[in-house]
């Protein structure tokens, strides 16, 4: 059962795509990497990914925290574990899934200096982070923290579903530079997200009472599309995933990804991406609640006044609801994409090699190359930064292997190898992320790997 | 032959991989147990309060007020035992008894607190009553609390002008013990 739970759990990371992709990048002119960076210029006429089958990709990483930190069959108490977890993350640190799922990718070139893609892909975008101090609130209580303020501000999170119809083109501008772009028209069924909450609740000693409860700029703003409508949570599978397909009740946003690949001699390479810069306007099915405001509480002050019969309680509950309210509302946001940034410098070296591309044009290359990637996310709390060393070498004709290691936000000992090989037009790619947590990958902070099938035409 | 093994040695770096035989199951004994404290009653009395409209002293007065804590299910279900904490400053010139109960919707007592007597120039007095809801599963039905201040009868009559107070002030910490 345990294992079937866990074959389970890494089923559904089977369906998630990194964010960053430090094996995809600019490998084995793949065509997925064109999603990454719009400049990299393929080298065959056209291509077609296997529907549903192109992109097949994962990403799950928790930042300070790892299955084996509580599920461990050590002896240990599992309230004694969690407890330890609470003490040692900060409301810094951070869980996140990221799933994309290529329902269609093709391209072809146009003329011999344009390269024409586009292609619909599905979307899981989420991340969250401990919410620290609610997390001890409800494992602890306030009993043992009088005088801790416990913090709304570390309520933050953002969760996206959504469909991506995408067009791109790159364009050769000269024997040394090339560029790219990509238009997304964003199709969102579910949006879930709070970030800049601010406010305290603190509890004190007081003078009239023998505790004061403080409630000091409280200003929690908790938005929803897509999951309530008319009050009650969508819960038809169908509808769901229709939005993200343009659906009746979807949201629609724009995005732009653009790129560009210098090379500044024969050997040394150049190049850069900016993605999804974007937006997506949710108006529909939007259900947002708020509470702001400030109070303090200081229990039930009894009058002893024969001649009034009051109602205490009636009054704090007012007071409440006065001074402390909780609203909500329909009204229409925008959210900004996630947007990321890739950087690479390669440099080739070793035997030179000759691909026949499109149209009796061949291209030149190295069989072996080196070089640094830089990945960058715009996250809800911080830019979160990857930064990767890779190799990368034709092993036989047609069939490349790639080895990076990364530093990032969850681990500074990220090793993963990634394969590619075509015979004859079919082309298959497999990428995994973590090896040195393979003898366990309970006890890794972040697993993700890519799988994918395409047919490649010169 | 060369590519089958490198497709060999590939698929067998990334699938043969292994986990750590993890124990879900561990999730059954993960017991949530936090203790909420907060302010319960308070109040201040002068003599003056305790005459009637006719001078008379009243030797006992009474107020009563909804608590509806309890009414929440998660806390109903799952408290274990509440602490009552009160500190007491009798300035008076006679001894106070404090009598508090705990009653459900109907007015029906769920537990009465063992009198709290309070002498008189008694300025530092503190009280702590626990209370295992094992042992008094009604508790549980709270929904109201009254608390009656009941003043020693010692023939006169205070000086309704006097300015020495009877301080009262409680609070009630809930233990909790929650399944996953």
């Amino acid at each position: 059962m345990k294992k079937l739970f866990l074959f389970t759990c890494l089923f559904s990371v089977l369906q998630l795509q990194s964010q960053n992709k430090q094996i995809l990048y600019d490998f084995a002119d793949l065509p997925q990497t064109l999603l990454l960076n719009p400049a990299i210029e393929p080298s065959y006429k056209f291509h077609v990914g296997l529907p549903f089958l192109s992109g097949i990709s994962s990403n799950i990483g928790s930042s300070n925290f790892k299955l084996t930190d509580i599920f461990a069959n050590d002896g240990r108490s599992i309230n004694d574990k969690i407890s330890s977890i609470i003490n040692s993350i900060s409301s810094r640190d951070f869980g996140t899934i990221n799933t994309q799922i290529e329902i269609i990718n093709a391209g072809f070139r146009l003329r011999d200096n344009y390269y024409i893609n586009f292609g619909f892909y599905q979307e899981i975008d989420a991340i969250g982070y401990f919410p620290r101090d609610l997390l001890v609130f409800f494992n602890e209580g306030n009993a043992t923290n009088l005088n801790r303020p416990f913090s709304a501000s570390h309520i933050r999170y953002k969760f996206d579903y959504l469909g991506v119809l995408h067009a791109g083109i790159s364009k050769i501008i000269n024997d040394k530079l090339s560029v790219g772009g990509r238009l997304k028209i964003y199709s969102s069924s579910i949006n879930l997200q709070s970030n800049n909450n601010t406010g305290t609740f603190t509890t004190v000693n007081g003078q009239n009472s023998i505790y004061r409860h403080i409630f000091s700029n409280v200003n929690i703003n908790l938005l929803t599309s897509g999951l309530i409508e008319d009050n009650e949570f969508v819960d038809d599978a169908k509808s769901i995933i229709k939005n993200t397909f343009f659906g009746s009740n979807s949201n629609v946003g724009l995005g732009f990804d653009f790129g560009l690949n210098y090379k500044i001699s024969d050997q040394l390479q150049f190049s850069a991406s900016l993605l999804d810069v974007g937006f997506i306007t949710y108006k529909n099915n939007v259900k947002n609640t708020r509470i702001r405001g400030d109070h303090i509480f200081e229990g039930v002050e009894f009058e002893y006044d024969a001649n009034s019969n009051l109602d205490y309680w009636g009054q704090i509950d007012q007071a409440f609801k006065d001074q402390l309210p909780n609203t909500e509302d329909e009204v229409a946001y925008t959210s900004f994409r996630p947007v990321k940034l890739n950087a690479a410098l390669k440099y080739s070296f070793g035997e030179k090699r000759r691909l026949l591309c499109y149209n009796e044009v061949y291209k030149d290359y190295y069989e072996n190359a080196i070089g640094a990637q830089l990945f960058s996310v715009s996250r809800p709390l911080t830019t979160q930064l990857a930064l990767t060393l890779f190799y990368e070498k034709e092993l036989i004709k047609n069939t490349w292997a790639k080895l990076t290691y990364t530093v990032d936000d969850f681990s500074y000992t990220n090793i993963s190898f990634g394969f590619s090989t075509q015979v004859s037009k079919f082309n298959f790619y497999i990428m995994a992320d973590n090896l040195l947590e393979f003898s366990n990958l309970s006890a890794a902070n972040s697993l993700s790997f890519q799988l994918g099938f395409n047919l490649l035409f010169n | 032959m060369k590519f089958f093994r490198i497709l060999f040695i590939t698929s067998a770096l990334i699938f043969n991989s292994c986990a750590e035989d993890l124990d879900f199951d561990q999730v059954n004994d993960y017991v949530l147990r936090p203790i909420y404290t907060s302010a319960l009653t308070s109040f201040t009395l002068l003599p003056a309060q305790l005459f009637d409209s006719n001078g008379v002293q009243q030797n006992s007065i009474t107020d009563i007020t909804n608590f509806e804590v309890f009414t929440d299910d998660f806390v109903k279900d799952n408290i274990v035992k509440i602490d009552f904490y009160s500190e007491i400053k009798n300035d008076f010139d006679r001894a106070v008894t404090i009598n508090i109960d705990f009653l459900d919707r109907n007015n029906n007592v769920v537990y009465s607190f063992t009198p709290i007597q309070v002498q008189s120039k008694e300025l530092d007095f503190t009280y702590l009553e626990e209370i295992a809801i094992a042992s008094n599963p009604t508790l549980s039905e709270t929904f109201k609390i009254r608390v009656e201040a009941v003043l020693e009868n010692t023939g006169t009559q205070m000086n309704p002008n006097s300015t020495e107070e009877f301080e009262f002030k409680s609070a009630i910490t809930v233990y909790i013990e929650a399944d996953f």
